[in-house]
């Protein structure tokens, strides 16, 4: 057990020192853009496809600032949590697709206005 | 402990606003800016779907098999599985081979990639597999 | 670890059964087709005993909530039965009477197997967010819950608007998880811990040096916000409606429960993080901003799901415009939170919750097992306020299923729902939100306009001239579901007291005490190899095998 925790270490003496604000804040920011263009595009896109892609971009902001915070706090939290995140987007990937296949035999059209059944 | 910032005053959020409203204002301006600036040319060659490219042959409304798409999901499940055995197998050529805890570290990744058998059983009885 | 392993129980047998079923589902053999509803119906009472002999989460869970796991684990699998009861013959019905007739059975045609498989899995991703000590097997363990439930509706009917719904769901649904995953970023970039006993105690202890970091904050409330689609409340609750009109009954029956109580549990949790002690001593409340936006949640939820429902016409959006009000009400009581530590229950505002979600659970299954019930000569789904009336004297055990239920959903004095929202009216006033009180009370009066409506239609209303009559459907576990709920609606008033004490017990909360977090990764790691990050690693290793 304790040959994989010194292992562990090794790989964070490559870089121990920590990341300092200066240079987190850029990682920050552009997951924060990531996220809010992923957010208006839901939101102003009508688009099928855009719109799931849109939430995997808000995914992928989200994975970026895991991945900038382990880094800044070194810890290996946040890559463990950055691959969970990957396989889930890879299984509403795959859910995404399904659905939207379906719906396309149905309609013959990717337009979210094109569904308008449930209304009231 | 340290922490990105200490004190609870409000001053303390203004670098998070500033935040919120770069963010925000850099998606929002991309949207403005190329409704304002981007050109809005209507014509032949422009509808084309690989402009200045190759002419397009046949309809896009081509219905590909069934198959393709189930391929490509079965695919998808077993690739993302690959993930999680690489930092698995980082942590366990490093265990002690003797030990009880590397014994442990292999069932589970054995009960792990069972999972991925149950789900090579359910796609084989589903038909996945055949291709005829 | 193994302590761990000790309270995980209920979901191995559940994953197991989630493995057979998937395979069994699309046998080609009819009677093993048959048998795939007893796997979830024998694994989920061995989850169910599983639950009650389980400890405690106890040092496992990091000691916020030491006593959860086993009450919340037996009210999933007590109301999951309940729901399996009422699942019966909701996809395969057309394929099934196809291979009666003698065509042969094509496996790719069939969904029996897929819609158990998912089922089951969502209740097992229910139970991991009930033994969640972490953001990481949170966030895995709500996206287990509902990622199934999308697929669920999709397939639940053979018609397009199922479909629909289930586009709707999906894609809000992955706007929510989005969101919520944000949030849980910053809050590990705040705190540099995902382990949530540890993040309170960062958290603790920022309260105790001047206040949360501001970036703590934010996370939190992104993530509240993302979590709000799990119980759809009001900035997220878009979807209720078209979601559960579109899925068949049975399903909409499932929606109602299962992302509604994971996604109370996830804020139970993430709530417990920063406690509801505002560095004060003896104060019962939560930091301002979150106080104020989950106050302002819990007011614009109930009012805006009562006063829509009162304009439907359709049963099923009455039925969810109640569910997002539901939802207002028992953010009542997370915001009025555990009160004094070893209060009396009717001051515990998180027992109050864990008890109306039990509450809530059995009456929404009463009500939809009556609808599921009821069926048009074309296989429609009954919906609309039509087929409902005069059902007491056409169908007198359904009309009083409904009637019961109806009025326990209302709050009506000597039935279920009425304890339940009690505890959340007194856990409020004893938390000292008066004002919140009161609009839960406006509240419970414009609802009491539109459960009436549906009791009259039932009860009073004669059946003039129809134009398609509805049938009892031929599946008779559905009645059989709805009978039972209206029969716990009815008695378990008089036996309510083990729930109370089980749900009073559940919501132990032990606040974290402001100190340094003991294997804090940037405090230790360069120095000394350290064990227990080594169990956490483990730990971490063993929920991606269980998902």
């Amino acid at each position: 057990m304790m040959h994989a925790f010194e292992t562990l270490q090794l790989a964070q003496l490559a870089f121990p020192a920590e990341m300092n604000n200066s240079v987190l804040a850029p990682y920050l920011f552009v997951s924060a853009a990531m996220f809010c263009i992923g957010l208006i595009g839901f939101m102003t896109r009508k688009n099928m496809i855009i719109m799931f892609l849109c939430t995997e971009l808000m995914f992928q902001a989200a994975g970026l600032s895991l991945i900038a915070f382990g880094r800044h706090h070194l810890g290996s939290d946040g890559q463990t949590f950055v691959i969970f995140v990957l396989t889930v987007a890879a299984a509403e990937a795959a859910m995404a697709l399904a659905l939207v296949v379906l719906l396309f035999r149905h309609r013959e059209s990717l337009s979210a206005s094109a569904w308008k059944e449930l209304n009231g | 402990m340290y922490t990105l910032a200490e004190a609870n005053e409000i001053s303390a959020y203004l670098p998070v606003l500033l935040m919120i409203i770069g963010a925000a204002g850099f998606a929002g301006a991309n949207l403005l800016f190329s409704f304002i600036l981007g050109p809005r040319r209507a014509g032949e060659r422009k509808g084309e779907t690989y402009e200045s490219g190759m002419d397009a042959v046949g309809t896009a409304r081509k219905r590909f098999n069934i198959r393709f798409y189930l391929i490509a999901m079965v695919f998808l499940v077993f690739d993302v599985e690959i993930i999680f055995l690489y930092p698995w197998a980082q942590t366990f050529t490093s265990l002690d081979p003797m030990s009880d805890s590397s014994q442990i570290w292999l069932l589970r990744i054995l009960f792990f990639l069972f999972t991925t058998l149950v789900a090579y059983i359910y796609g084989y009885r589903k038909g996945v597999f055949k291709f005829d | 670890m193994t302590e761990k392993l000790a309270i995980l129980w209920p979901e191995i047998f559940l994953f197991i059964a989630t493995c057979l079923v998937m395979i069994t589902g699309q046998w080609p053999s009819r009677a093993i087709r048959a048998f795939t509803p007893w796997i979830c119906a024998v694994a989920l009472f061995a989850a169910f005993g599983a639950a009650m002999s389980s400890p405690g989460s106890g040092s496992a869970h990091g000691g916020m909530f030491p006593e959860i796991v086993p009450y919340a684990k037996m009210l999933i699998a007590a109301v999951g039965m309940l729901i399996l009861l009422l699942l019966s013959g909701t996809v395969d019905r057309e394929l099934e009477a196809e291979v009666d007739a003698g065509k042969p059975f094509s496996s790719i045609r069939s969904n029996r197997g897929e819609f158990y498989a998912f089922f089951m899995f969502s209740l097992t991703g229910l139970m991991l967010t009930a033994s969640a000590d972490d953001l990481i097997w949170l966030f895995l363990a709500l996206e287990l819950t509902s990622l199934p439930t999308y697929i669920m509706v999709a397939i639940s009917t053979e018609r397009k608007k199922s479909l629909e719904a289930a586009v709707k769901y999906f894609f809000l649904g992955a706007l929510g998880a989005a969101i919520f995953l944000y949030g849980f970023a910053l809050i590990y970039g705040a705190t540099g811990s995902t382990n949530l006993s540890e993040i309170a105690t960062v958290f603790a202890t920022q309260t105790a040096n001047g206040g949360i970091s501001s970036l703590g904050m934010i996370g939190l409330l992104i993530a509240i916000i993302g979590i709000a689609f799990k119980i759809a409340a009001v900035p997220m609750h878009f979807y209720t409606p078209d979601v559960y009109q579109g899925a068949a009954s049975p399903v909409a029956a499932m929606l109602a429960f299962v992302p509604k109580t994971a996604g109370f549990l996830a804020l139970m949790f993430i709530l417990g993080t920063v406690g509801w002690n505002d560095g004060t001593a003896g104060g019962g409340h939560l930091p301002v901003a979150i106080e104020a936006t989950l106050w302002i949640m819990a007011a614009l939820t109930m009012t805006v799901g009562n006063i829509l429902a009162l304009l439907q016409t359709s049963v099923k959006r009455i039925l969810a415009y109640s569910s997002i009000a539901h939802s207002g009400y028992m953010l009542v009581g997370l915001i009025a939170g555990p009160g004094i530590i070893g209060g009396p229950f009717y001051q515990n505002g998180l027992a109050a919750v864990l008890f109306y979600l039990l509450t809530y659970g059995i009456m929404t299954v009463g009500v939809f097992a009556v609808l599921a019930s009821l069926e048009h000569r074309n296989g429609d789904e009954a919906d609309d306020m039509d087929d409902i009336r005069g059902l007491c004297k056409s169908h007198p055990v359904l009309g009083w299923t409904l009637v019961i239920c109806t009025l326990s959903m209302l709050g009506f004095p000597p039935l279920l729902g009425f304890l339940g929202k009690v505890g959340l009216f007194t856990s409020g006033i004893a938390a000292g939100q008066y004002a919140l009180i009161v609009i839960l009370g406006i509240n419970s009066a414009i609802a009491a306009c539109y459960y009436l409506r549906l009791v009259a239609a039932a009860y009073i209303d004669d059946k003039g001239k129809v134009s398609s009559p509805v049938y009892a459907s031929p599946f008779a576990t559905r009645k059989i579901a709805g009978v039972v709920s209206a029969f716990f609606v009815l008695f378990l008033l008089v036996f309510a007291q083990p729930m109370i004490n089980g749900a009073y017990n559940a919501s132990k909360y032990v606040p974290a005490v402001a100190g340094e977090v003991e294997h804090n990764d940037h405090t230790d790691r360069h120095t000394q190899s350290s064990p227990a990050k080594a169990d956490e690693d483990v730990a971490l290793t063993h929920k991606a095998l269980i998902d």
